[in-house]
């Protein structure tokens, strides 16, 4: 190990024992480092290279049973002491006007040190050899776009994530994080339609992902859709039989499950699912899982952000509620164990309970199987972006392209267009899930001011029906 | 702030002698507390510190950036040079010209507040605990979460040109989330209030107005799938709005991904909208001196009378096109300001009451698809209007349309509005559009 991170881990502990002298029933000192690069291609020029880098100390401290958190960019000890004054003095705050104090439940301490898995180091490969890598990207999409292409834009970013989490329990674990993402998205125009086509991949790899993911499964997939959106037309208005692509599954199964399931939404009184736990609340078919022990997968870890193991949760099976998602605190407020959902994202923010790579399993049909009976429906794909109102168990998703259902075939292309439901009504209306299986949807989840890395998928689904807010 | 000033002209001068032709940097200092309330209680205090520096430097016109942690005059000239070593690995763009050159900048009041900047955080956790009070007054099972916070920032800029910025802000934010349970029927309902000074925060009666809306939400319906009037409230009506402003983008309109591409200068709003832009605003959140490349903001004409009047430019983006700068670079991207729609004549009230059979809009996010200008979002909390009353409200709901055809079926502003710092959010009706539901 480099003496440089002896040395940190020496002091993140000694800050930690400083937290005991302030009477602290636990304390949490947290070192997070971010170095990443990043470059975007944009019309055939490599217009912008960035390089980041941050890294700072977070302080969480549990004090006379409330939480008080403060984080600093300084590397400067005497700044660290300073900021967990800070934290001890927030808990002073949030103790006078607590209602129930804060437990935590017991884990075994663990002393661990992961480092990142890759085959070929990012850092290590020079600048124009990644420039060179997506300029095949764009050219590719250029040429399958030909005289239709409006602007194409290409990504590349490659990033260290270092997480040191060393608590008053005697965990002291390092987690080293590699990340690689290339994205491209193009604009396509015939007169005055414009219409997007954009894929991202991303993986917790090394270079090598960029070298196995050929321009065919990237940009010219985007330039395909892209150019055949422009014939199609706006999508219906109201209630169809609807078929999701993985990818709109995988927003779904986010948003519409994955925010309820977490346990500091169902503590907090604003989870569909309080009170459900053993209940059946979707159809015999629908099995959903986070697993954060994927390898090589976004949202995966080892050890969340509380030094706990990360593991796979069956969050329901054929149909029946089995466990939420916990950290710490909501473990022990619901009397469970911990199955290490906390995670906080950098320095600047104490762990909360989030996901990581959520998504419906198989089912056993053919994506023809289950549009057999679908008179006039719509299958939904390209999977962009939703949200959730977890109380009312109200979400959308926003699917970039559908194609209408006619007689049980494939029928004329629709356009951009989202959808929305009711979580529980969704659910119990699943009525089939194909053998075809897709994790990916590489990105960020949004959750109290939160950016998280995450993934999502599954098969293709097939609903009763859904409101679809396309146009009469 | 001199000392922040000094550090962001070491970083541009480290950038130039590393071979840099242009450099600009950007140092902020600040520091933020918040507290979040879960279930009625405080569930955390949170203070946060930030010291960064984030530099950006030209090679032949090719971009290089740096940003990372610490205000020390070793980072900053360590930053300009990694800076000008990316710009160099970038590719030359010859449609750069310069940076943005000197020029006499105006002062914007109201921006910072020293009581804020100093206030206790013991004073920010009673905000969050008296909406807590507040809420529950109105409702006594209501369930509510939500934040309050303040933050201080100091912020300098300089390029290599010489220009030299500073400017101190503070703001504060008080936010509830009200549910309210009958059975399996929920009401639920999010209200806020910001200010950049303590007088003008509103930091009690926060959490009660939530929950008087969130009892209004109970007994949700779907409606009809149809096509008809819809009318959008203050907090929804913005989304139109900044939709609009953001395919104005010159950068969108450049790279050929905008929905405006063209028509400037053309009618894109029905005659009932008119739009300015206005950076100076005492006190208003997006107030500032100058834009994020240094150029002197001032106040502007977007939309007159439905008609296109400029697109958004950047100091790049405007030398490309030969067009006037309008001072909205977010130094990496192009953004409006404080936007305030021209009132009309007709209250909110007025507007419902004329409509016989559509709905009210009430939170919503009706931004165009850039791009394809296409509109298709969920209503999050709305109503029916019947014969010009709101019946009841909606559930699993969503409006859809074209950005351009929409706007073009706005036929009445109100004169009412909600105000927020250096913002006027009115009500506005569209004549007709798709609406969705599970009825």
């Amino acid at each position: 190990m480099a003496a440089k991170a002896i040395e940190m881990k020496k002091q993140l502990a000694r800050l930690r024992d400083e937290a005991l002298r302030h009477r602290a029933q636990f304390a949490e000192v947290r070192f997070a480092s971010l170095r990443q690069t990043s470059i975007v291609l944009q019309d055939g020029r490599a217009d912008r290279v960035a390089e980041r880098s941050r890294s700072g100390l977070g302080v969480r401290v549990l004090l006379d049973g409330a939480w008080g958190f403060a984080s600093t960019e300084s590397p400067v000890y005497a700044d660290w002491l300073t900021c967990l004054e800070s934290a001890v003095s927030l808990a002073r705050v949030s103790s006078a006007r607590i209602e129930q104090p804060v437990e935590l439940a017991e884990v075994e301490p663990v002393v661990d040190e992961v480092r990142a898995e890759f085959a070929v180091d990012p850092a290590g490969v020079p600048l124009d050899r990644k420039l060179a890598a997506i300029r095949g990207y764009e050219e590719a999409s250029a040429r399958r776009a030909g005289d239709r292409a409006a602007n194409l834009l290409t990504g590349y970013s490659d990033a260290r994530e270092v997480e040191i989490v060393c608590n008053t329990r005697g965990t002291l674990v390092s987690s080293e994080r590699v990340r690689t993402l290339v994205w491209h998205t193009i604009t396509a125009r015939d007169g005055s339609v414009l219409q997007r086509g954009r894929e991202i991949r991303g993986e917790q790899a090394g270079f090598e992902l960029v070298e196995a993911t050929p321009a065919e499964e990237l940009s010219v997939k985007a330039a395909a859709r892209a150019v055949s959106l422009l014939r199609a037309e706006p999508a219906p208005a109201g209630k169809f039989p609807a078929i999701f692509h993985p990818s709109i599954t995988g927003l779904l199964v986010h948003e519409a499950i994955g925010h309820n399931a977490e346990a500091d939404h169902v503590l907090s009184g604003t989870s569909i699912l309080e009170g459900k736990l053993g209940a059946k609340i979707a159809a015999d078919c629908v099995t959903i899982v986070d697993d954060a022990t994927i390898p090589g997968s976004w949202g995966s870890y080892r050890y969340d952000s509380e030094g706990v193991p990360g593991r796979r949760r069956v969050l329901v099976e054929n149909g029946v509620l089995k466990q939420f998602m916990h950290s710490l605190e909501t473990a022990a407020r619901m009397g469970v164990a911990p199955n290490g959902s906390a995670r906080a994202d950098g320095f600047v923010h104490r762990p909360i309970v989030r996901m990581s790579n959520t998504m419906i399993e198989p089912g056993e049909q053919s994506l023809d199987e289950l549009m057999a009976d679908i008179d006039v429906g719509i299958l939904l794909r390209g999977g962009q972006w939703g949200y959730v109102w977890c109380e009312k168990g109200q979400y959308t998703c926003h699917a970039g392209e559908g194609v209408m259902i006619r007689d049980g075939q494939l029928a004329e292309q629709v356009r951009d267009v989202s959808i929305s439901g009711m979580t529980l009504e969704t659910l119990a209306n699943v009525l089939g899930a194909s053998r075809d299986f897709e994790l990916q949807m590489p990105g960020n989840c949004g959750k109290n001011g939160q950016s998280m890395p995450v993934n999502g998928g599954g098969p293709y689904l097939k609903v009763r029906e859904i409101v679809v807010g396309g146009q009469a | 702030m001199d000392e922040l000033l000094k550090l962001a002209e070491i970083a541009c001068r480290a950038a130039v002698r590393a071979g840099a032709d242009f450099a600009d940097a950007s140092v902020e200092q600040g520091r933020g507390v918040s507290i979040s309330i879960e279930k009625n209680a405080i569930q955390s205090s949170d203070a946060r510190q930030w010291a960064r520096i984030s530099v950006r430097a030209f090679v032949n016109g090719g971009t290089g950036w740096f940003s990372g942690s610490g205000t020390s005059e070793e980072a900053a000239a360590d930053a300009g040079r990694r800076a000008a070593e990316a710009a160099k690995a970038a590719e030359p763009d010859p449609d750069f010209v310069d940076l943005v050159s000197p020029a006499p900048l105006p002062e914007v009041p109201g921006l910072y507040d020293p009581a804020l900047a100093e206030i206790a955080p013991g004073a920010v956790a009673e905000w969050a605990v008296s909406n807590v009070d507040s809420a529950r007054a109105v409702c006594g099972d209501a369930i509510v979460s939500g934040r309050s916070g303040v933050s201080w920032n100091r912020w300098a800029f300089a390029n290599n040109l010489g220009v030299a910025v500073t400017q101190q802000t503070t703001a504060a934010s008080v936010n509830a989330h009200v549910v309210i349970r009958r059975g399996e029927d929920v009401g639920s309902f999010f209200e806020w209030d910001s200010a950049r000074g303590l007088a003008d925060l509103e930091v009690e009666g926060i959490g009660a107005r939530a929950a008087s809306e969130a009892l209004r939400y109970l007994g949700s319906r779907p409606v009809k799938t149809g096509v008809m009037p819809v009318v959008f409230g203050p907090l929804s009506s913005d989304g139109l709005i900044m939709g609009l402003c953001a395919a104005a983008s010159a950068e969108e309109i450049q790279r050929r991904r905008s929905f405006l591409i063209g028509k400037k200068g053309e009618q894109v709003a029905s005659e009932a909208l008119t739009l300015v832009d206005d950076p100076l605003i005492p006190g208003g959140l997006s107030s500032s001196r100058c834009d994020g490349d240094g150029f002197p903001h001032r106040r502007l004409t977007l939309v007159e009378r439905g008609v296109l009047k400029t697109y958004l430019h950047s100091h790049y983006t405007a030398r490309k096109s030969g067009e006037e700068n309008t001072g909205h670079s977010t130094r990496g991207g192009i953004a409006p300001t404080n936007v305030i729609p021209a009132l009309g004549d007709k209250t909110a009230a007025d507007i419902i009451t004329e409509v016989d059979d559509g709905i009210y809009v009430a939170l919503a996010n009706p931004v165009p698809d850039t791009a394809s200008g296409q509109l298709s979002t969920l209503v999050d909390a709305g109503f029916r209007i019947e014969r010009g009353r709101l019946t009841h409200p909606l559930k699993n709901t969503m409006i859809a349309g074209h950005g351009l055809e929409v706007l073009c079926n706005i036929d009445v502003v109100s004169s009412d509005y909600r105000a927020e710092p250096g913002r006027v959010l009115p009500t506005v009706r569209v004549r007709a559009m798709n609406v969705a539901s599970a009825d």
